[in-house]
């Protein structure tokens, strides 16, 4: 119950924006092609909802594809960096390549090698959202407190058990955040690579647009919103249950 | 023997021994080397010129209880007390029942299913102590571990300090900043110079070998901390 | 209720008017700067007294919500994209309709052997194709897309299609499979007004606002764009270059082929018979019929509104 009344402030705003939008729409302030009034987004959703159900089941599964590959890879990278100086004045420049790449530039490409379908989106979703993954677990484990650090090397501990037993569990805070960051990038990867490969919420919104059904384009987005939202939560619900009880982050 | 950092001397010119047994506390103002000596001889560093050596010298013979407890906050005391244990591929029976066991040492047995988060900082780090106790070594080296508690809580784990000195038979090498603790605590008192300058003062403590709280107003106390404050005074 | 109207208003056109100098015309494109643009950058603005900026565009600019909501005085959009704005309260006016009938095709590769585009749509294979535009859903109507495989349009980038035999793509006739005949392919295109949709392409519009409060602004502009398709008509070579330099992804000879190819979409009978740019009542009439049936819009606007002939 609690939780419940918490959640009230959030809902304010929302609440008040959305009836001022109705306001605005209905009395000719803002034209409705321009704005859509929210009755109508909610008639495109309910009119279209078959559609919409069918493309929000096909992002999130490349979403969620595209998310998982890129937590697995990320950490993996980033393990692999992490393991000398060297290395990561090597590589890491060309990770910092997966932040900084315009994917609308290359989704192209992503055509090219993977056609037109759920790859070209799982591997969009991919390439946008796998570098929160590796900097923040990187840095994770490379902040390993010396001390500790210390404590392992005086018992014999080896590199890899120091670093499953060690550097990783106490990396999982900043992993965490990176996930966090991912999961939502993971959810405009789909998307745009959706546009450029066609299907899910992405190609709705791109036939909507192309008809000019400005409705029907804010329904999808709003349920692409949801659905990064979605995304969140569960990793929110991940960290609460692994580090409820250690970490100051999910305490009090 | 010295040691170096890069440009910086840490150490210069240092010969020390130790004999078995012995408490000796290490004293010095701030950057004269004491951590660092700490840490050489816990093998963590090595020294640029001369060595260490430690006779016999036997694996995981030596502990080191660290300024703050640095318990791993994911795993409850009795994980945190066994780890060493657990490095060194003890197995799950053994190595809980000599965390138990250690962890009654400390009298912190009630607590074994808690985690760090929810302790005190004095109850962290008698499960610091605790875990350098589980391999029963031969050193134990500790480095200013007291140093953020509130003084009640100091006296007590002093105390408790010297009593498991006492019982085991231990070598321990205590380094801190408070002389009434160094002199409280060893046999044996090292002043280090400033800055790495070596060794100022080496002084065997005439103190009874059964330390209590009423020697903390004893004269005798007094006497010795003299000694030690103006060998740190002078330049 | 007037009066807060009038202050909105006023303020919504101030705040339309900032970020711009006063007097300036705004011309938004709905693609990079090529040959279908040719007789707008060409016009002779200045000599009709106009401070005109053209604004490239590419893939997907909203040129009809631009002119709606202001932010540009005259936009290019196709005449069915006008039809649906104006059917859902976005007063927008067609001036000059370039293209007298519709360039829009469908490129094959001739190897497939193929004699329709109903041939087409039965043999399987990828069809790239922006799936909401009113041709395409008339196509799904006429002849079902179960056969082959529907993906968006890859915009004037043919890797694709170059790279599989099997793939169709949505061009104008005269520009990409010229491009696509450079590098090597052989194409044949279907016309998509061989199904009877026709709409006029890449029309001059305006907002009825602007032309109701700037009449002689907007009729200077018509003659100065009228002049500027003869001109290029005539001789593309001059403004080509020009539009080679702001667009240099397509190459400076199929520019050229590309202005050829198209003047029979421009420069047709009724054209020459009623001027460049001129428009009729019963292809508007046609084309709001042909939209209706599809489902396009709900409420039918009126024809004469659609257009206007300055």
């Amino acid at each position: 119950m609690r939780r419940l009344r918490s959640a009230i402030p959030a809902l304010i705003p929302l609440v008040v924006v959305t009836a001022a939008a109705e306001l605005a729409v209905r009395y000719g302030l803002v034209k409705s092609y321009l704005v859509p009034a929210p009755s109508s987004v909610l008639r495109a959703m309910i009119e279209s909802r078959v559609e919409l159900l069918g493309a929000l089941l096909t992002t999130s599964t490349s979403a969620l594809v595209g998310f998982l590959l890129s937590t697995v890879a990320g950490i993996a990278i980033a393990v692999f960096l992490s393991s000398s100086r060297a290395i990561q004045r090597a590589f890491y420049p060309y990770a910092v390549f997966f932040q900084t790449v315009p994917i609308i530039a290359i989704a192209p490409l992503l055509v090219i090698w993977f056609g037109y379908g759920m790859r070209t989106v799982v591997a969009s979703a991919f390439v946008v959202s796998i570098f929160p993954v590796i900097a923040n677990t990187l840095s994770g484990i490379l902040s390993t407190e010396p001390a500790l650090r210390d404590l392992f090397r005086l018992y014999g501990a080896s590199t890899p058990v120091t670093l499953w037993k060690l550097r990783f569990p106490a990396a999982l805070p900043q992993i965490l955040t990176g996930l966090r960051v991912a999961s939502g990038l993971a959810v405009i990867g789909a998307i745009v690579g959706e546009f450029i490969g066609g299907q899910g919420l992405g190609s709705v919104v791109d036939v909507a647009r192309t008809q000019q059904r400005v409705d029907k384009v804010f329904a999808a987005v709003l349920l692409a919103s949801v659905l990064g939202l979605a995304l969140f939560g569960l990793i929110n619900l991940v960290s609460y249950v692994t580090l409820r009880r250690w970490h100051q982050s999910e305490q009090a | 023997m010295r040691k170096a950092f890069d440009q910086l001397v840490v150490i210069e010119g240092m010969d020390l021994e130790i004999a078995a047994g012995e408490f000796v506390a290490i004293l010095g103002p701030s950057g004269c080397g004491k951590s660092t000596l700490l840490r050489m001889i816990a093998r963590l560093a090595e020294p640029t010129v001369g060595h260490i050596s430690i006779q016999p010298e036997e694996r995981f013979q030596t502990a080191f209880v660290f300024q703050d407890a640095h318990l791993l906050p994911w795993r409850t005391v009795l994980d945190n007390a066994a780890l060493p244990l657990e490095l060194m591929g003890v197995a799950r029976e053994a190595r809980y029942s000599a965390a138990r066991a250690a962890l009654e040492q400390v009298s912190l047995f009630e607590a074994e299913d808690r985690y760090p988060a929810q302790l005190s900082g004095g109850m962290k780090m008698r499960v610091s102590l605790a875990r350098a106790l589980v391999t029963q070594p031969r050193l134990l080296l500790l480095d200013e571990p007291f140093a953020a508690l509130d003084e009640i809580t100091r006296f007590r784990l002093d105390t408790q300090l010297r009593e498991l000195w006492q019982t085991r038979g231990i070598t321990v090498i205590f380094v801190t900043h408070s002389i009434s603790e160094a002199t409280f605590l060893a046999n044996r008192a090292v002043v280090l110079q400033k800055r790495g300058g070596g060794i100022k003062l080496d002084r065997r403590l005439d103190l009874p070998v059964d330390r209590n709280d009423e020697l903390r107003v004893d004269p005798r106390l007094a006497r010795e901390m003299r000694a030690l404050l103006s060998a740190m005074e002078e330049e | 209720m007037n009066r807060r109207h009038f202050v909105l208003a006023g303020s919504a056109a101030l705040l339309a008017a900032c970020g711009k100098s006063p007097g300036k015309i705004r011309l938004a494109l709905n693609w990079k700067p090529d040959p279908q643009f040719g007789g707008f950058y060409a016009a002779p603005y200045q000599s009709h007294g106009l401070d005109v900026e053209i604004l490239p565009g590419g893939a997907g600019t909203p040129t009809i919500q631009m002119v709606g909501a202001g932010s540009a005085e005259f936009g290019v959009v196709s005449a069915d994209e006008l039809v649906i704005a104006r059917s859902q309260g976005n007063d927008v006016v067609a001036l000059f309709a370039v293209f007298q009938n519709n360039p829009q095709g469908i490129m094959v590769h001739a190897s497939r052997k193929l004699n329709s585009l109903g041939d087409l749509l039965k043999s399987g294979g990828t069809v790239a194709l922006q799936r909401g535009l009113p041709y395409a859903r008339l196509l799904e109507k006429q002849f079902g897309f179960e056969k082959v495989k529907i993906v968006p349009s890859p915009g004037g980038d043919i890797s694709a299609f170059l790279a599989d035999k099997n793939f169709a793509q949505q061009c104008f006739i005269m520009s990409e499979p010229l491009t696509a005949k450079h590098q090597g392919a052989d194409v044949q295109v279907f016309p998509v007004s061989e199904t009877g949709y026709n709409p006029y392409t890449t029309v001059l519009t305006t907002s009825g606002d602007f032309l109701r409060k700037n009449p002689d602004r907007a009729k200077a502009m018509v003659a100065a764009v009228r002049e500027g398709w003869r001109a290029y008509l005539d001789d593309p070579k001059p403004t080509d270059q020009r539009m080679n330099q702001l667009n240099p992804s397509m190459a400076p000879e199929v520019f050229a082929e590309v202005a050829e190819a198209q003047k029979p979409f421009i420069e047709t009978d009724e054209a020459r018979r009623n001027g460049l740019g001129s428009m009729t009542k019963e292809r508007w009439e046609a084309l709001i019929a042909q939209l209706k049936g599809l489902g396009d819009i709900q409420k039918a606007p009126a024809a004469e509104e659609c257009y206007r002939a300055l």
